[in-house]
Order: C-alpha cells, then sequence, then structure tokens
C-alpha cells in the first residue's frame, strides 16, 4: 500500500519582487507519513512547515521535485479528495453558521443530500456544536469553537489524512485539550493525522513520529520513542516511600555502582493542574 | 459533470448568501428613493417628457447602481478571498480551480441580474403610478390616454433591461479577469475601469482616425485590431439610450449585443481560469 504522503526533494522558493531575487522556504524535503500515522511538523516561524503542507496541498506549486498523497500527485483532484484540511488561524466566511460552513465545504467536496445532513449532524456532533451552538453565525463563535467547527469541515468529505497547521495556536488549555482528544479519537477510528505545532509539549502527547524543521531544512526525523527516550536510565514512580527508607535505597543503589541522575518528588504538568483545577463542566 | 455542477452552484450560492447577508440590497433602497423623487419632478411638462424623463432617469440609476455593485463585488471576489484567507479552506477541497472562478462569477452574475430585475420592476411600477396620475389628470379625451398609456406601457424596455444586464455581466467579467492576476482590490478596481473607459472611447476614436486618413501604417492599423480584440466595445450599449429615447430597435440588435457579450464573458472566463490555475495561493 502507498504512503499517506510522500515527498521527493520538494523545494520551494518565493520570488521577492522585480529585481530582488528570491527566497528559499523550502530545501528539498524527503518525508515520508505512513497511513494511520500521527505525524508532527515541528519548528519555528519561517522554518517551511506551512510551505510544505500548501504543496502537498496542491495550494502552492513546488518549485522542483515532488509531492504524493495516497500514490496521487500532490495537487490533482485524486489526491484532495484524501484531504482534509484545517489552516493556522483559520477564516471562515463569517456570515454563516456553523452548519452553513460544514454543508458548504460538503457541497464543495462533491456530497449533498441526506448523505451530506447525517454527516453534518455527526460531525457537529463529535467537535460538541450540535444543536444551538451549530446555528450561530461563525463571528460569534470562541477561538476554540471556530477550530472545532474548522475540524469538522476538514472531516466532512471523509478523508483518509487530516492536516492540521497549528491547530491549537491561540487555543486555551480546555480547548487545547479538547483539539488533542479528537486527535487521538480520529487515530483511533484509523486516520491518519499530520500537524504543525509550537506546543511541544502537545506534540509529545498524540504524535507517534516527528520531523523537525528549521529555514526549510530538515534536521531530524524519526519515532518520539526513539528521539526522546534515555536509554541509559530507568525510572520509576512509587508511593509510601519513608525518609529512612529512600537512604538505605540511595545506599544500595551506590554499593552496586548505579549512579543517581535526579531524585525527588514528582511535579505534575500545569496544564493537568490548571484542568484539575477547572470546575467540572469547564473540562468538557 | 454533475459534480462540477454541484462545486460551482455551491460557490455561487455562497457568494450571492454573502452579498444577501451583508446587506447589498440595501442599495436598492436608495435606488427607490431616487425615483420616487423623480416621479414628482417636471410635472408641469408635456406627459411624453415626463417619461421621456423619468425612463432616462430609472435606467440612469440602473446602470449606476449595477455598475457599482459589479465593480465593487467583482474586484472583492477573488482578492478578498485571499486577503481572508477563506480561499484556502476551498482549493484544498476536491474543487477545480476553473470552478471556483466560475461558481464566484455565477454568484455575482445571479446578484446582479436579481438586482437589476427588482430595479427594473420599480421603474415599471412608478411609470405605471405616473400613468394613472396622468390619466387622471388629462386622460379625458381617449386619444391622449391611449397616448400616455403607450409611452408608459413600452415593450422595449425589456430589450433596455436585457442590455443593461449583458453589459453589467461584460464589466463583472473584466473585473473577476484582473482579480486573478492581481493582489489588491485598488488594482482590480482601476484596470477594470480603465478598460470600461476605453471600451467607450475606442470606437469612436477607431471611427475619428480611420476618417482622418491619418491611419496609413499597417503598424496602427494592427494596433487598432488589437485593441478592438482585447477590449469590449462599451458603445455597442448605446442601444439602451436608442430604447429610453424612443427610437425603435429591432430584438435581432439586442440578440446580437447579447450573444457578442456571452463570447467575451467565455473568454474572459476562460483566460482567467488559465490564468488562476498556475497561480501560488
Amino acid at each position: 500500500m502507498s504512503a499517506a504522503v510522500r515527498t521527493e526533494r520538494l523545494r520551494k522558493e518565493f520570488p521577492m519582487g522585480w529585481f530582488r531575487g528570491r527566497v528559499l522556504a523550502l530545501e528539498g524535503l524527503d518525508m515520508e507519513v505512513k497511513r494511520g500515522e500521527v505525524f508532527g511538523l515541528l519548528g519555528p516561524n519561517g522554518s517551511g512547515k506551512s510551505t510544505a503542507m500548501k504543496m502537498i496541498l496542491g495550494l502552492l506549486r513546488p518549485t522542483s521535485g515532488k509531492a504524493e498523497v495516497c500514490g496521487f500527485r500532490a495537487g490533482t483532484i485524486a489526491a484532495r479528495r484524501q484531504i482534509g484540511f484545517l489552516p493556522e488561524n483559520p477564516y471562515f466566511p463569517n456570515f454563516l453558521s456553523g452548519t452553513e460552513l460544514v454543508r458548504y465545504y460538503g457541497r464543495l467536496s462533491g456530497m449533498g443530500g441526506a448523505v451530506l445532513e447525517k454527516r453534518i449532524q455527526e460531525l457537529m456532533e463529535l467537535v460538541r456544536l450540535g444543536g444551538e451552538a451549530g446555528k450561530r453565525p461563525l463571528r460569534t463563535y470562541s477561538k476554540g469553537m471556530l477550530q472545532r467547527v474548522g475540524l469538522a469541515g476538514a472531516m466532512v468529505g471523509d478523508p483518509e489524512i487530516l492536516m492540521l497547521d497549528e491547530p491549537t495556536a491561540g487555543v486555551d488549555p480546555a480547548g487545547s485539550r479538547e483539539i488533542r482528544d479528537l486527535i487521538l479519537e480520529l487515530r483511533g477510528r484509523g486516520k491518519t493525522v499530520i500537524f504543525s505545532s509550537h506546543l511541544l509539549e502537545q506534540v509529545e502527547d498524540v504524535a507517534d513520529r516527528v520531523i523537525i524543521l528549521h529555514r526549510g531544512q530538515k534536521l531530524r526525523e524519526g519515532r518520539l520513542e526513539d528521539l526522546l527516550t534515555r536509554k541509559k536510565e530507568w525510572e520509576v514512580n512509587v508511593q509510601g516511600l519513608k525518609e529512612e527508607d529512600r537512604k538505605e535505597l540511595r545506599g544500595w543503589l551506590e554499593k552496586r555502582g548505579v549512579q543517581v541522575v535526579r531524585e525527588g518528588a514528582p511535579r505534575e504538568r500545569l496544564e493537568d493542574y490548571f484542568l484539575r483545577s477547572l470546575p467540572e463542566e469547564k473540562r468538557k | 459533470m454533475m459534480g462540477s455542477l454541484r462545486r460551482i452552484t455551491a460557490v455561487a450560492g455562497n457568494t450571492f448568501l454573502e452579498a444577501v447577508r451583508q446587506k447589498v440590497f440595501a442599495v436598492l433602497l436608495v435606488f427607490a428613493l431616487v425615483l420616487i423623487y423623480g416621479a414628482n419632478y417636471f410635472t408641469e411638462f408635456s406627459f411624453q417628457e415626463q417619461f421621456k424623463f423619468l425612463k432616462d432617469l430609472g435606467y440612469a440609476s440602473i446602470s449606476l447602481t449595477g455598475l457599482l455593485v459589479g465593480l465593487l463585488g467583482a474586484s472583492q471576489l477573488i482578492p478578498g478571498e485571499i486577503e481572508r484567507r477563506t480561499i484556502l479552506t476551498a482549493l484544498c477541497r476536491p474543487l477545480r480551480r476553473w470552478e471556483f472562478i466560475a461558481g464566484k462569477y455565477l454568484g455575482l452574475a445571479t446578484l446582479l441580474a436579481v438586482m437589476v430585475a427588482i430595479m427594473a420592476i420599480a421603474v415599471g411600477g412608478v411609470l405605471g403610478w405616473k400613468e394613472a396620475q396622468l390619466i387622471a389628470r388629462e386622460g379625458s379625451d381617449p386619444a391622449v390616454a391611449a397616448a400616455i398609456q403607450k409611452e408608459a406601457r413600452d415593450p422595449r424596455l425589456l430589450q433596455a433591461v436585457l442590455l443593461v444586464e449583458m453589459k453589467l455581466a461584460v464589466v463583472a467579467a473584466v473585473a473577476v479577469f484582473f482579480s486573478t492576476i492581481a493582489t489588491s482590490t485598488t488594482f482590480v478596481m482601476a484596470m477594470t475601469l480603465m478598460v470600461y473607459l476605453i471600451g467607450h472611447l475606442e470606437s469612436v476614436a477607431r471611427e475619428q482616425w480611420l476618417e482622418s486618413g491619418e491611419v496609413a501604417s499597417w503598424v496602427a492599423k494592427a494596433f487598432l485590431a488589437v485593441v478592438a480584440f482585447l477590449v469590449p466595445d462599451f458603445n455597442l450599449y448605446n442601444l439602451i439610450d436608442e430604447i429610453i429615447a424612443g427610437n425603435a430597435v429591432s430584438w435581432r440588435s439586442t440578440l446580437e449585443v447579447t450573444g457578442y457579450s456571452a463570447v467575451y464573458i467565455a473568454v474572459l472566463l476562460t483566460a482567467a481560469s488559465v490564468l488562476f490555475e498556475g497561480r501560488d495561493i
């Protein structure tokens, strides 16, 4: 089976204007995303993440190299049928309601009739915008709601791959966690998710593999497990260890020549603490 | 084919809905006020002059309102979507770029057609109102009453409505063409207005030049031919003025101008689609 996305020496230069030369946005990117994988594109601003995504979607033409989506040349109708896209800070036609937006995107994907209406209902429930919320104009939506309705719009054609550019940018921790949970749910349904993010903790939570870009070049690529695991160390978290037991344990380890690198009470992540502090209904 | 049609109508419907929800039709209120004011003007003149004035005012207002809405709307069509970045979530779907252009244009053309139709009905209503007023005042003689009726219920006004629609549709197509290569709304409006002015002047200039005998070289002739090919001849729509003035204009001429407009629109939209196909978004 062909890869979900494959790029070969993908390169993009943008003209700066008359007599001002060209700027290099992406240099020879080789990348392969397997089907069913959650794949993170990491890198600072201007590293080429969005450019790579836009070339895979066919919104930008590569200067050289090629990209394929499920075996189809990127940018072709067949390739675009396989992808749902949520751009960074998405702007939607704000004169529409949430439901109307998803219906519009469904019709652009060639859907219609009862099939489309059923799909809209399912998706609006999935992103928790069912009922009255879906009927409200988009200009009254919060940032988190806009991201969620954008996700529903990206999923309407039931694509194989979801491409999310900074899906949690500007969203509060609760909204951000919702999006993360949605990504995990999509993976559970066998979808391939490619996303970029500055929030590395979130990437760590959901991504199977990542690629790190800098100034248009690939610096690192691999499974998070391989990249982040300190293979020479071992960690055990225990409860109810008394002070004298701790001293004894340390002595026991030193006798065996084991170096204690880190010791102490583990800290909770601020995001988890924050979410736990909120009332139950606000966490959802 | 059905898929294409569904996608084009989706884009067209959205474009139309946007205009409606952004209250573009409110412009029609201003138009109605101008008409009502105009209907009560020059009441001391003969009924023929009053009808002529009303038709002139009505059709000039339709043209101007349509031109403003068409020019502003068409200039926004593509650059507006790019500036707001709403185009990204549309063009990443299995939607061909020519379908997007066709849908956008169809939405705007429908908006213009609906607006012109509403305004034309309003002009018809005001003419009817004037007819009733004049018959009540001067129509005791059946011959005068018949003459008033003939002025008020002129079927040639339908030809004028069709010609106004076609002229606006060509202007909108010119704006759509420029909007596929431009990044700013101002550039599109400036270029479209320039083409509009050249289109009004080209045939006059050509006649003057040819009659004066100054055009001897083949270079000058070729230049005139190129301009005539590239720029629609907006003087053809002067048939509207002939109709308003009460002169006979055949349906054949009207349909010829309609056909000419359709060909220009098709050429402009095809060129726009070709140019837009290779554009980075």
